[in-house]
């Protein structure tokens, strides 16, 4: 089976990384996948949400339509045909 | 001739840059740059065209070099910033210091966690120097309260000095292809052998160039109340090394606490060295009252400069890279404070004079004469 097509949106700050892309059409069975997708076609952009040991970065949110991936299944979390996934910072500071 | 003084002024929510012509009557500030994130590291690199650099070290994107070709008037991301390689397991948490390295567009940094990289571009591309970021202590080294952070790198032909927070000083003899732990006579308070081979956690280290040999060392101290095992410990906290840093010994008698974080040498007289003591406990000004404590004889004997200080009432910290001192004739010293004041010390400290007064928190003070 095909791995569906879903959409990565850019938060306004990071799409410098992307050629001001606002989102990314990616096909991936997880978001996993995509962040590995990412990682292959879109490294400086990758590079922003990941460290280098491929780990999401700790004060960065994840989320696959309104659903925090951190509730679901993490990185391993399913794609369906559609789905938007969306990275955003944490509420944190100071 | 130069006839500027640039200060880089890396705080809590991002650099800054103040201007002022040679006598320094006026500092004219720019900023903030990498705004919002914090920086731990700036460089002024006068080596041609002068560069500002600063480590942008931001908590949800990650680590970036800033660069600017104009003064600090903008700044721009290098192409790349330092990281490990993929399998190498760590991961960067921050960039603590730039230095020059040994040709013209070379730099090196050093980070968290501790490790040392280089660039030959000017910053755009780094490669890890594995002689101390892969040394079989490597993974020994625990981290301080400000994370395990290689803080200082101190370049002397082909000796190089690193400073390790809590990790030591290393020593390279060969340019840096390879380090040993050279902490003979550095102690380490918090360890049940108060002088292990490594592990210590020192502050800041700083050399002159006309004292081939000889080194200054701000180690963690404020041990002297200490009644554990060992007994107190008074005196591991301001060293001095006569041997190229191979051994080192106290200059701590006199000051009114051995502990505190820069450590900073007259530019003009290798037995002029200044350092700012911290009550151990809250690691803010002694009794509230701010000085710098300078020793004109290598340490022998100190004395306290306050003049233009607070009396009172006042308790921040100066932390390891907020202190400098320009290459003036009749030279100022420049330091900033976690409660966002930067301080000028005129005449090489004699006069202090606080020149902004509502900064963010200040990590870091570079200056230069351009």
């Amino acid at each position: 089976m095909s791995s569906p097509t879903v959409t990565f949106h850019v938060l306004g700050q990071l799409r410098t990384y992307c050629d001001g892309a606002e989102q990314l059409s990616v096909t991936a069975a997880t978001v996993r996948a995509a962040l590995e997708d990412l990682e292959r076609s879109q490294t400086a952009l990758y590079r922003n949400i990941c460290d280098e040991t491929g780990t999401v970065r700790r004060h960065l949110n994840v989320f696959v339509n309104s659903d925090n991936v951190r509730d679901l299944e993490g990185v391993d979390t399913a794609l369906a045909p559609g789905d938007v996934v969306t990275v955003l910072p944490a509420v944190s500071g100071g | 001739m130069a006839d500027r003084i640039v200060l880089t002024v890396g705080t809590k929510k991002g650099v800054f840059v103040a201007e002022a012509a040679r006598a320094r009557q006026r500092f004219k500030l720019r900023g903030p740059h990498g705004p919002g994130v914090p920086v731990y590291a700036t460089f002024v690199d006068t080596r041609g065209t002068p560069r500002v650099y600063a480590s942008s070290c931001n908590p949800f994107f990650g680590m970036k070099v800033l660069r600017s070709t104009n003064l600090g008037k903008s700044f721009e991301e290098t192409t790349s910033a330092p990281a490990f390689a993929g399998g190498d397991g760590r991961a960067l948490a921050n960039i603590w210091s730039i230095e020059a390295g040994p040709d013209k567009k070379e730099l090196w940094c050093g980070v968290e966690p501790a490790a040392l990289f280089r660039s030959t571009d000017r910053g755009d591309s780094w490669e890890m120097m594995p002689g101390i970021s892969d040394h079989e202590h490597a993974r020994k080294w625990q981290p301080g309260n400000g994370g395990l952070c290689m803080h200082t790198i101190v370049r002397d032909g082909n000796r190089v000095h690193l400073g390790i927070s809590t990790g030591g000083h290393y020593l390279s003899e060969d340019g840096g292809q390879t380090f040993q732990a050279s902490n003979t006579g550095v102690g380490a308070g918090f360890a049940p052998d108060p002088y292990p081979e490594f592990g210590q956690c020192v502050h800041k280290i700083a050399r002159h160039e006309n004292a081939p040999g000889r080194l200054y060392m701000q180690n963690h101290g404020g041990w002297a109340e200490w009644t554990g095992p060992g007994g107190p410990r008074p005196d591991i906290g301001v060293l001095r090394s006569d041997d190229y840093g191979r051994s080192w010994r106290s200059i701590a008698k006199g000051l009114p606490s051995d502990f505190g974080f820069p450590i900073v040498v007259h530019p003009h007289d290798p037995d002029t060295v200044y350092v700012v003591p911290l009550a151990p406990s809250t690691r803010t000004c002694p009794d509230g009252a701010p000085a710098v404590w300078r020793s004109e004889n290598g340490g022998d004997s100190w004395k306290r400069r306050a003049r233009g200080f607070p009396k009172k009432d006042t308790y921040f910290t100066v932390l390891r890279d907020a202190m400098t001192v320009d290459e003036v004739k009749a030279p100022a010293l420049y330091l900033g404070t976690t409660t966002g004041q930067l301080w000028i010390g005129r005449d090489g400290g004699e006069q202090w004079e606080c020149l902004f007064d509502s900064l963010p928190p200040i990590h870091n003070v570079k200056v230069a004469v351009v």
